[in-house]
């Protein structure tokens, strides 16, 4: 796996690509890329799996007594 | 014979029926917005009293909400404007590094000191605990956290993030960069020595 300037633009494009804010144009020329660069979609890959990770372990549940005193809070009818 | 105009008893009526919609909307997105909540601020105690002092302000003010519109941001704009004039700014002014290294580098870290080849799922689960997780988001200066834990826990879009924190949607693109790298860098000095 030769790392190369498309995989240049490829790293560039990462954090775009998967918050989903690439063009059509954008996205299609990272994916085709992908198809064929192991080397970037490892990377790719390891970045997806980072950010459910992340969101995973960051997610506290609310306590559910905050809920009743949120509840609480609206106008008495 | 004097007819008694129904119009302020029924205007009345359906306000208060839009309130009340209003309110369980609102109450109904909670749990989604306390995630974020949680994350923005340091303490329990103080996600608790944020989100207090965001639903108390927000029913006071529900007039103002477009029906239609994005509510959970909405509920959110009002929190992070909380959260700013509660006098969060104690914390030191970010160093700002320059961002040397490329978005692949934690990857690149982490495979460097593996010894043996896995998945890239294990390298990620089995090297990162979550209070290393959690311990280094916390860690992220103010600025750069908030947009961070809008985009990666809230799931909000770029564009959402701008309108919450009233803030360019270029400005938004940066702070994540750089919030992210800060993230991961932290990471890395947890998982490998830096």
């Amino acid at each position: 796996m030769q790392y190369d300037d498309l995989c240049d633009q490829c790293e560039e494009w990462m954090q775009p690509y998967l918050d989903r804010e690439l063009d059509d144009t954008e996205r299609a020329e990272a994916e085709k890329h992908l198809d064929g660069c192991g080397y970037c979609r490892k990377r790719y890959r390891f970045e997806e799996s980072l950010r459910i990770f992340v969101r995973q372990v960051c997610s506290e549940e609310m306590p559910p007594e905050l809920k009743q005193k949120l509840a609480a809070l609206r106008t008495p009818l | 014979m004097s007819e008694v105009t129904p119009t302020e008893p029924q205007r009345l009526a359906t306000e208060a029926r839009d309130r009340v919609r209003f309110e369980e909307e609102a109450l109904e997105l909670s749990d989604q917005v306390y995630r974020v909540a949680r994350r923005l601020v340091g303490s329990r105690e103080e996600a608790e009293d944020l989100m207090q002092e965001t639903y108390a302000r927000a029913f006071r003010s529900w007039r103002s909400y477009t029906p239609g519109t994005n509510l959970r941001a909405w509920l959110l704009r009002i929190l992070t404007n909380l959260n700013i004039d509660r006098g969060r700014r104690r914390q030191r002014a970010p160093e700002m590094q320059p961002l040397e290294e490329g978005d692949y580098f934690l990857y690149n870290k982490l495979e460097d000191s593996s010894r043996e080849r896995r998945s890239d799922q294990d390298l990620v689960v089995d090297r990162l605990s979550q209070d290393d997780v959690v311990s280094a988001l916390s860690a992220v200066p103010h600025d750069f956290r908030d947009v961070v834990v809008l985009v990666d826990i809230g799931d909000f879009t770029y564009q959402d993030a701008a309108q919450i924190l009233d803030i360019p949607i270029g400005t938004v693109m940066s702070r994540l960069h750089r919030g992210r790298r800060i993230l991961k860098t932290a990471l890395a000095e947890q998982t490998v020595g830096g």
